[in-house]
């Protein structure tokens, strides 16, 4: 495109040819030599001009003006550095800004199965009430009637993921995994890079066949990539299987943000959890859903399919089916199942207030560009009276811009190979096999390069034309002239000020917003005491121990670790607060008469003794759980107050018997609420049952100490190894950093909203300074008159800093209006802090005021100490 | 170049019958840009003058798009010159240019002398 086939050289080789041709010819006819010659000459008239048309007909020229102007526009910017720093510098922020986030959005929301390229046409499909946290909701019956039946998908896929442990080796291994349909990898599309998926086993898929297959990573890390795995055998949860395939490297399952390692197929569930029951089950609901939607079918008329198909098996058999069985589907960017509905809700908001940073970096930029284009207005306009066209000069100043805006993408990029790889910064270590990250990719590379050109094009447009649009023989007279083209351009100047102050009251609003939410949330009583308390994951599975040693080896656990030094209580739990461990099952409470498909689920906590008593929640009626709460004892639960409000108004909870995990359990103890998924939920119903009654085989120890939790790590550690010195204790942490992770999208939020306000707050007092600065040192010789008729310092520097108020009054108004216009936006994202929160406002709206005041100080001081004599010199 | 003229704007008026010209005198076998104006203008019967620039730029135009192909060479009389010979592509377009030819000449013998005119002009 760029090089053409021909030379100039060989067209104008071509036509002297012509000449020699045609002279030959009228030579022949009679002609003299002299004569033929003129002749040709004169007849092919002028071929100067011929050569000019074949020049300028190719598309070379353009491209050669377009060097020409990159090498000028490169010059240009050298002979300016810090011009060029700053502008590159402003602009490089702004653009790492979008493009970091972009670069998370890019890897979750747009990448929602990483491995797997095209998920347009899948979708999750949820039964019941919708919420943020869902349990798996289908069971294998129903699950198994919907795919055979359905006509609206090529494939419909369940799985069911957990931790396993990989046993028989020295050291057992836990990983997540998960449970899967025999479709799983078809439905997909995923092909196993060695051996085979789990198709073939679809004939025996309720019963269960022993096969997996591997991760890539897992397959790397711990079989050392073996390419000959394929028929060995591994065991997991002690029972053995045979590896049939090894999944391709980047696949981790679906569900976003968390890595499965390995899968194997569901009828496997009873050798896996033990819990035999599910499959057969139609009325335990343990499956997630996802389909591959036929071509040419939309994800509503599936659901109504889906909706026309659950009817009839609820009709079919209502008692396994009493809650609500609405089914409603998603895309899977924000499927409910995964980290992608947190993110889903934040990275678009913390998207579009990157792009209102970008705006006003570029409204710097763009002041910075008018600033200088009046020092370049004698070469702009030598450049017009020689004959360059507008259009010419325009392009020239955008290719300049361009330029700069390329070298702040660049810089940005390079922030952005960094900050990509930031997000694991907001999460505290946990024991989730969360794989949220963003990276720097080819779609990353595009959108900068995209954003940097836009970016160009918003900061340079508005300077170029007003620029270029000097009359040259005004601009050529006299400098005394400027102070009129200076109030001109003032206009435009003083209207971006006003702008940036506007965009940066509302990233600071929004900033504000963002971290008053979060300090609500961190400051609102979760209900428990989170302080002192180290925690432990403790996996008894590879022990292999019956329930009863297992109970046995938790018993002798407490008492030992009971009688360490330091510590105050220990106890037990099949989950920690606040970090997505927490179960939920059905339930029945005695005396209640559930509504027409209200859901029943409550959130079911196992717990051992002196659980009240070491999370510190308080008990407002009967007692804790003891050490005799055990199998031996009657049945026993604990709820807390609003549990007993809503099912048992009124009544004494205490006594009351409730149905949950299987059993009917008698009240003893009611607790406080607490808050046990996330901070900004209101506190809802739960039920505790001990854990000695029903034993898990995955704990997590809670210890209450005096002092910092973390150095009574390896004492708690060589205590349990004294029990068990085979049995793994993986993530040593205490509680207060492990719920932490509930509130990881909040933390997010708030720091990219806070860093960006801080950003536009700077970025705000430079527009400021930099246009008064200028206004003012235009206005020297107005000054030195001023002076010289008799004003006073203190009535210049007044002057001075009433123009930057004005700026700034304007700038708040516009913002005000414009916040109160969008934060609505952030109702849904916002902990006890309203939209229009005054408080935040007004702050704001003081912050921006000093900021501008600041921001106008060093200029009047300036313009006040203007020498008359000297000003009135200089022009 | 937005800021010039477009050169390809002044011979657009001619730009069809020239192209067609040059095709149809190339269908004897390869020419040289001499030789084409020359045989143009002898055919013609001195009606037509070819200016000599444009025909030069049409003939680039029509390599460009592959309808003609070039080569140097050596003339009858030992010259170097650039013969032009016609592609696979560029009979093709000869075929269809001149169908069109006739139709518009056909509709305007029509309009201008209420009958079909006979002649190609």
């Amino acid at each position: 495109m760029f090089r053409r086939r021909r030379s100039s050289d060989d067209f104008a080789e071509e036509i002297k040819s012509h000449f020699e041709l045609e002279a030959d010819e009228l030579q022949s006819e009679g002609l003299s030599e002299e004569e033929a010659r003129r002749r040709a000459r004169v007849e092919f008239g002028n071929a100067q001009t011929a050569q000019e048309r074949f020049y300028l007909s190719s598309r070379i020229v353009w491209f050669d003006n377009l060097l020409h102007d990159i090498k000028f526009a490169i010059r240009q910017l050298i002979k300016n550095p810090s011009f060029t720093f700053v502008a590159i510098v402003i602009l490089a922020l702004g653009i790492a800004a979008n493009s970091t986030i972009f670069s998370w959005i890019n890897s979750t929301l747009l990448d929602p199965i990483p491995g797997i390229e095209h998920t347009s046409d899948m979708i999750t499909i949820m039964r019941g009430e919708r919420s943020e946290h869902p349990t798996p909701p289908f069971s294998y019956l129903d699950f198994a009637d919907l795919r055979d039946s359905t006509r609206s998908f090529t494939g419909l896929l369940a799985y069911h993921d957990d931790y396993m442990t990989i046993t028989g080796s020295d050291k057992p291994e836990r990983l997540y995994g998960a449970l899967v349909s025999s479709n799983y990898f078809e439905v997909l599309g995923v092909r196993p890079i060695l051996g085979r998926s789990l198709e073939s086993t679809a004939p025996n898929e309720r019963l269960g066949v022993a096969e997996a297959v591997l991760g890539y990573g897992l397959w790397q890390k711990r079989f050392g990539a073996d390419p000959s795995i394929i028929g060995k055998t591994i065991q997991i949860n002690l029972h053995p299987y045979e590896i049939v395939g090894v999944a391709p490297e980047g696949f981790q399952g679906c569900k976003s943000g968390l890595r499965s390692e390995l899968w194997i197929p569901v009828g496997m569930d009873s050798q896996v959890w033990g819990e035999g029951r599910r499959i057969k089950d139609r009325g335990t609901f343990w499956l997630n859903v996802l389909g591959k939607l036929k071509p040419g079918v939309d994800h509503r008329q599936a659901e109504n399919e889906l909706n026309i198909l659950m009817r009839h098996l609820v009709e079919q058999f209502p008692d396994a089916h009493q809650g609500p069985n609405m089914i409603s589907s998603d895309p899977l960017w924000r499927s409910p199942f995964g980290v992608n509905v947190y993110l889903s809700g934040t990275l678009p908001i913390l998207f579009a207030l990157a792009l209102v940073l970008l705006l006003l970096a570029c409204a710097n930029v763009a002041n910075l560009l008018l600033v200088r284009s009046v020092a370049r207005r004698r070469e702009l306009a030598i450049r017009l009276s020689m004959g360059a066209s507008r259009w010419r000069l325009v392009l020239q100043l955008m290719v300049e811009n361009g330029m700069i805006a390329m070298a702040g993408g660049g810089l940005a990029l390079l922030l952005t190979t960094w900050t990509a790889h930031g997000m694991p910064a907001f999460l505290p270590t946990t024991n989730l096999p969360l794989t949220m990250n963003g990276s720097v990719d080819r779609t990353v590379l595009l959108a900068t390069i995209m954003i940097s050109l836009l970016t160009a094009a918003v900061s340079g447009v508005l300077p170029a034309l007003r620029a270029s649009s000097l009359s040259p023989m005004s601009a050529l007279k006299d400098e005394a002239l400027s102070t009129s083209g200076g109030i001109h351009k003032s206009r435009l100047a003083g209207g971006l000020v006003v702008g940036q102050i506007a965009l940066s009251l509302l990233l600071l609003v929004c900033a504000g917003l963002f971290v008053r939410s979060l300090q609500n949330e961190q400051n609102s009583n979760p209900g428990f005491d989170p302080n002192h308390v180290f925690l432990a994951y403790v996996d008894l599975r590879p022990t292999g121990y019956s329930r009863a040693q297992g109970i046995a080896f938790d018993r002798q656990m407490l008492t030992r670790v009971k009688s360490l030094p330091g510590v105050q209580s220990v106890t037990l739990g099949d989950f920690s607060p606040l970090s997505f461990t927490i179960h939920s099952n059905i339930f029945q409470p005695e005396g209640y008469v559930p509504g027409k498909n209200e859901s029943m689920e409550v959130d079911r906590g196992e717990v051992g003794p002196e659980y009240l008593q070491t999370v510190r929640t308080a008990l407002l009626e009967g007692r804790d759980f003891t050490d005799s709460d055990d199998d031996g004892a009657r049945p026993v639960s604990i709820v807390n107050k609003a549990l007993a409000d809503r099912y048992w108004p009124g009544q004494d909870a205490i006594g009351k018997r409730l149905h949950i995990a299987g059993r009917w359990r008698t009240v003893v103890g009611v607790a406080a609420n607490g808050k046990y998924r996330r901070l900004v939920y209101d506190p809802a119903p739960l039920v505790l049952i001990p854990i000695l009654q029903s034993y898990q085989t995955f704990q997590v120890l809670y210890v209450r100490v005096a002092g910092d939790p973390l150095s009574y790590g390896s004492s708690v550690e060589r205590t349990i190894h004294g029990l068990n010195s085979d049995l793994p204790l993986f993530s040593e942490t205490t509680l207060a950093a492990n719920m932490r992770i509930g509130n990881a999208f909040e933390r997010i939020a708030a720091a990219f909203a806070g860093s960006f306000g801080l950003l536009a707050l700077i970025l705000a007092a430079i527009g400021v300074y930099g246009v008064v600065a200028y206004a003012t040192k235009q206005r020297t010789h107005e000054i030195g008159i001023r002076m010289a008729l008799g004003a006073g310092k203190r009535d210049i520097f007044r002057q001075v800093l009433g123009r930057g108020l004005h700026f700034a009054g304007l700038g708040l108004v516009l913002g005000l209006m414009i916040s109160f216009a969008l934060t609505r936006y952030l109702r849904g994202m916002l902990y006890g802090v309203g939209t229009a929160d005054w408080l935040t406002f007004v702050m704001v709206a003081i912050l921006l005021c000093v900021a501008t005041l600041i921001a106008c100080f060093v200029p009047a001081r300036r313009a006040a100490s203007t020498d008359p004599m000297q000003a009135l010199r200089t022009e | 170049m937005p800021s010039q003229d477009n050169p390809d704007d002044r011979i657009a008026l001619l730009q069809g019958t020239l192209d067609l010209l040059i095709l149809k005198t190339l269908v004897l076998g390869p020419c040289h840009g001499q030789g084409i104006a020359r045989s143009i203008q002898r055919q013609s019967e001195e009606v037509f003058f070819v200016d000599h620039g444009s025909l030069y730029l049409a003939l680039q135009r029509l390599e460009d798009k592959k309808w003609i192909s070039a080569k140097w060479g050596v003339s009858e009389n030992n010259r170097k010159a650039r013969f032009y010979s016609l592609t696979a592509k560029g009979r093709q377009q000869l075929v269809e240019k001149t169908s069109e030819w006739q139709r518009l000449t056909r509709a305007m013998g029509l309009i201008l002398d209420g009958r079909p005119s006979s002649e190609e002009v």
